[in-house]
């Protein structure tokens, strides 16, 4: 250093001869170089044995000299750095003389690690046979720890790409699930492979899993590895709480001793199937929890690698993992509601074109028996494996139709069939459906068995409940307008997956539109017997013998509606041998014309007890018509003759003309009506001639002239050409061609014919 | 030749006629590991030696983690070798974790197999129960660490490089510590499979004439694996030699080559 000044150094002397320090330093013993270098040397036999160490490598290890040399070099390493260098260092060094840069932890004499770097150099003899290796080492501490921890973070994102790729991969294979069962396999497979576990199983909730009336059933979907006793004991131990259960999230249930004494059941079956823990990961989807898979952990098995866990040491999941497993559940549980969403819009669709079916089959159907059986045919094809329905008779619950699926099984309906019906007794589901007016749904197979033993009869009955394997019940009331028409009861058997909502809504609906059906059918089935016990009570009995003459009488309802209608014939003996004739048409055809028609003909045989002529009796009828109370008004031809000489008297009240038939010849008589009756009263007119000896004389209603396709004109000039053709007939053939040439197959009025003839 | 040689790199010599010795090296380095005793061999026998896939020159891309997640897979690859060369009343010569896949490809096809040589066998090499095996759990964690520490420098890219130009032997002789040089990720699952396995149960049923060789001073197969060997296959020979450490072949090739010799001279 120069002053400013550009003299002499004027401080104090740094040293007192720096120049020969350095040299002293420089010109130092290599041994000590070899003692106090900053690095690690050694020099070993061949075998490892330390021939010589330096004073630095005794000084970071904590040993001295005396205690390294004669111990080998393994000795001064860790496990793993004992494994690499039997297996890497000794191989290399042999192979090719030096090994550089290898990573070595030493033991420091207090147990701790030196982490190092290592190279050596095998010493040769001429002939190639090794002398001596020369190692050094250097303190590498700060670099193994950024290493390492390069090396965790590089694992670290290793582990999250595969968790990603799981992810991935699962969510691609869930897009293509269409089933439970698909979704299932998806998850079951992706799910064991991510937990390494022994085996996986998907267990779904069945059933409403908003009915609140019972927990949820558990069903396992698809089981790889996991026995069916293990997941049968899971379901036990987890039975009565398992909404709890699936609520608490991911969990595991670890074979301990607390398990040994709380679930020795359970703890059992993991033991039989070498299961040390299981993972309980709820499958949800939004809210809905849907179900859990389960992954059972276990002792490795033989071919298995040995699990770098302390046995019975349970580490707990990492975080990471937990994360993956909820994902995987809430990636089930959304594919499922998809899944279950195309189902039902499915589910529907079929339900849809079942109903319609049902209400075509019911349309096509003759009467109600048919309806009902083939009703039963089409539930048992594809609702249920029976079905019965009952309706209700004047004799109260009848059996109206009970179908099985399969043929066997009906045999063994029939026989049951023959058994007592069981409907009687009252704990019958499809006896308190219909006395409780709502639906009875038994979900419970075990309720569903026990109440099919309690309605039998007796040990047959019972017997053959057990062969048909019955445990499922649904009774459907059919009711309308609050009357109890039947009821639908649809039986499932042991294989038979439960009944579904749906499938009791369309059971319902079924009930429903046969309900419609039965009473529709019951209602006309009452009306048309009711006009049959009409017409039986109101049409007159066959007409009396009287001598000289020959009658036929003829009435045909119309072909639509009541058999009966309002047209009547009548024929009365009359004192003094006089005979009366009328025929009528009251106005309609259904039962009030009918009962009209019968008061009618009541009254006029009661005004013709004296005897009146048929002008008189046509007068009495109209003046005294406010009186009867008839509700229709109707129009009559009344005729009296004396078979003795012929004479006929006739009088019409609006009514068409009689006919006379006589010898070949057909004609109308010239009868000229007053008003119908029960119009204003109008004095009536009387035709007073001879029915010759051999003639015939009808009278008929508008039905036997009236058609839908000609004028009444017409008619009635068929009417003179048929008759003229079959004047030679007896009265009833008469009567018996006319309607034959007249009338077809459809009518659309009653038609009552009167034939006399004078012999 | 078949896909099996390319795979396996598998080398043949000595008279065809003569009996085939199938020699297999541990884990760690490559079929060079035999390279002072193989020779002695080959004026008499016919040998054969192979790398396992993922070790040396095999075929890095046969290296599929599921197959050789066990040592199944590479006991599958040796009967493989065994029959596409046609070998018969073979001598299988195997070292550390191939001793034990000597003794799984030889239940797959004992036809094949004429002797066992186990050098420096462990049915099993962590600590269960009373038997001593030498390693405990943490002991096989802290030797993945220690491998994973060497091989930092070596990274997974490297590979296809050097396997992907034999035009080029250069770059793969240029890198140092080539011949143990293994790909991180198949080193690091074939140490979790030859460290982790147990098969003890495996030793039941060689029905061939088998020598166990007991190095002293071992420190990854202890003198109680080899004697366990020895003890549960009836009829074997034990062998404790003087040649210390895990790898006497190549520290001790004459008192190796003699006592296999002795061994398969009758």
């Amino acid at each position: 250093m120069t002053g400013p000044d550009g003299g002499k150094p004027t401080g104090p002397q740094r040293a007192r001869d720096p120049k020969s320090q350095l040299d002293r330093l420089l010109e130092d013993d290599p041994a000590d170089l070899y003692e106090n270098a900053p690095m690690g040397y050694l020099s070993t036999a061949p075998d490892g044995r330390i021939a010589r160490v330096n004073r630095t490598f005794c000084a970071w290890t904590g040993r001295s000299p005396e205690d390294l040399l004669g111990s080998r070099i393994q000795e001064l390493l860790s496990v793993g750095g004992r494994v690499f260098y039997e297996t890497h260092l000794v191989p290399l060094l042999r192979m090719q003389g030096a090994v550089r840069e290898i990573a070595m932890d030493v033991l420091r004499i207090d147990g701790s690690l030196l982490p190092c770097l290592l190279n050596a150099v095998e010493m040769r003899d001429d002939d190639g046979a090794p002398l001596l290796v020369r190692a050094t080492l250097f303190e590498a501490t700060a670099r193994r720890r950024y290493e390492r921890e390069l090396l965790a973070a590089q694992r670290l994102a290793e582990e999250s790409e595969a968790r990603s790729r799981t992810v991935q991969k699962v969510v691609f294979d869930l897009a293509a699930a269409m089933t439970p069962e698909d979704v299932a396999t998806v998850i079951v497979q992706r799910g064991r492979a991510a937990m390494k576990a022994r085996g996986a199983a998907l267990v779904l909730v069945v059933g409403e899993a908003d009915d609140p009336r019972e927990l949820p059933e558990l069903r396992p979907v698809r089981s790889d590895g996991v026995s069916v006793d293990l997941l049968r004991r899971l379901r036990e131990a987890a039975g009565s709480q398992l909404a709890l259960e699936l609520a608490q999230g991911l969990r595991s249930v670890v074979l301990d001793a607390r398990l040994r004494a709380d679930q020795p059941r359970l703890a059992a079956a993991m033991a039989a199937d070498g299961v040390t823990d299981l993972v309980i990961v709820p499958v949800s989807a939004d809210s809905k929890r849907l179900g859990v898979l389960v992954l059972a952990r276990g002792a490795p098995k033989r071919g298995d690698l040995i699990s770098l866990e302390e046995p019975g040491d349970q580490r707990p999941l990492h975080p990471a993992l937990v994360d993956l497993l909820w994902t995987l559940g809430r990636q089930a549980g959304q594919a499922l509601e998809r899944v279950r969403l195309y189902e039902q819009t499915r589910q529907q669709g079929e339900r849809t074109g079942f109903l319609l079916e049902a209400a075509r089959l019911m349309a096509d159907a003759a009467d109600v028996t048919e309806t009902v059986q083939r009703l039963a045919d089409l539930v048992v094809s594809r609702l249920a494996d029976v079905c019965v329905i009952d309706l209700v008779t004047e004799h109260g619950l009848a059996r109206s139709a009970a179908r099985h699926r399969d043929p066997a099984g009906q045999r063994l309906l029939d026989r049951l069939r023959e058994r007592q019906a069981p409907s009687r007794s009252p704990v019958h589901p499809g006896v308190r459906a219909l006395r409780e007016g709502r639906t009875q749904w038994l979900h419970d197979p075990a309720e569903g068995r026990a109440l099919l033993a309690e309605v039998a009869a007796d040990d047959e009955y019972r017997e053959l409940v057990e062969v048909l394997k019955l445990q499922r019940v649904v009774s459907v009331p059919m009711i309308v307008d609050g009357r109890r028409l039947g009821v639908v009861t649809l039986g499932g058997d042991r294989q038979r997956p439960p009944f579904t909502a749906a499938a009791v809504e369309v059971a319902e609906q079924l009930a429903l539109q046969l309900s419609q059906v039965v009473e529709r059918a019951q209602r006309f089935e009452f009306e048309e017997r009711t006009s049959h016990t009409l017409q039986a009570s109101l049409l007159p009995p066959a007409p009396p013998e009287v001598p000289a003459i020959a009658t036929a009488v003829r009435y045909l309802a119309a072909t639509q509606g009541v058999d009966v209608g309002g047209d009547w014939y009548d024929v009365v003996r009359l004192p003094g041998d006089q005979v009366a004739m009328a025929v009528g048409d009251v106005v309609g055809h259904d039962i009030t014309a009918a009962a009209t028609m019968g008061q009618l003909r009541s009254v006029t045989r009661a005004m013709s007890v004296d005897g009146p002529s048929p002008a008189v009796l046509v007068d009495r009828l109209q003046r005294g018509w406010e009186q009867f109370g008839l509700q229709r008004m109707a129009t009559a031809l009344f005729a009296t003759l004396d078979p003795a000489t012929g004479e006929l008297r006739i009088a019409s009240a609006g009514h068409l003309p009689p006919l006379l038939c006589s010898a070949g010849e057909a004609q109308f008589l010239p009868v000229r009506p007053t008003r119908m009756l029960g119009a204003s009263a109008a004095p009536a007119e009387e035709w007073a001639g001879v029915l010759p000896p051999g003639a015939t004389l009808v009278l008929f209603t508008d039905g036997l002239v009236e058609s839908r396709g000609a004028d009444i004109d017409a008619g009635m000039d068929r009417l003179l050409e048929v008759a003229a053709r079959s004047c030679a007939a007896d009265p009833g053939e008469l009567c018996d061609r006319l309607l034959a040439e007249l009338t077809g197959a459809h009518r659309a009025d009653d038609i009552a014919l009167l034939a006399l003839t004078r012999t | 030749m078949g896909s099996v040689v390319t795979r396996n790199r598998v080398n043949a010599s000595g008279p065809p006629e003569g009996r085939p010795m199938v020699f297999a090296h541990g884990f760690g380095c490559d079929q060079t590991l035999w390279r002072l005793v193989a020779p002695r061999f080959a004026c008499d026998h016919r040998v054969v030696l192979f790398d396992h896939v993922g070790s040396g020159q095999s075929d890095l891309s046969a290296y599929d983690p599921e197959k050789y997640g066990s040592l199944d897979g590479y006991a599958t690859d040796v009967v493989e070798i065994c029959r596409e060369l046609a070998l018969s009343d073979v001598v299988f010569v195997g070292h550390s974790v191939s001793a034990m896949i000597g003794v799984l490809a030889y239940h797959r096809a004992p036809e094949l197999f004429g002797a066992m040589v186990m050098v420096g066998p462990s049915p099993r090499y962590v600590d269960d129960g009373d038997y001593v095996g030498g390693f405990s759990r943490g002991d096989i964690v802290g030797l993945l660490d220690a491998l994973d520490s060497n091989h930092l420098g070596w990274s997974a890219q490297m590979a296809p490089v050097i396997m992907g130009n034999p035009e080029r032997p250069e770059l793969a002789e240029e890198l140092t510590n080539s011949f143990c040089r293994t790909a991180p990720d198949i080193a690091r699952q074939f140490a979790r499979v030859t460290f982790l396995s147990d098969n003890r149960a495996d030793l039941d049923g060689i029905e061939v004439p088998t020598l166990v060789l007991q190095c002293s001073a071992d420190a990854i197969a202890p003198d109680t694996a080899g004697k366990y060997v020895h003890e549960r296959i009836p009829g074997s020979t034990l062998v404790r030699m003087r040649a210390t450490g895990h790898v006497p072949q190549l520290s001790a090739p004459e008192e190796t080559t003699a006592a296999i010799r002795a061994f398969l001279t009758p």
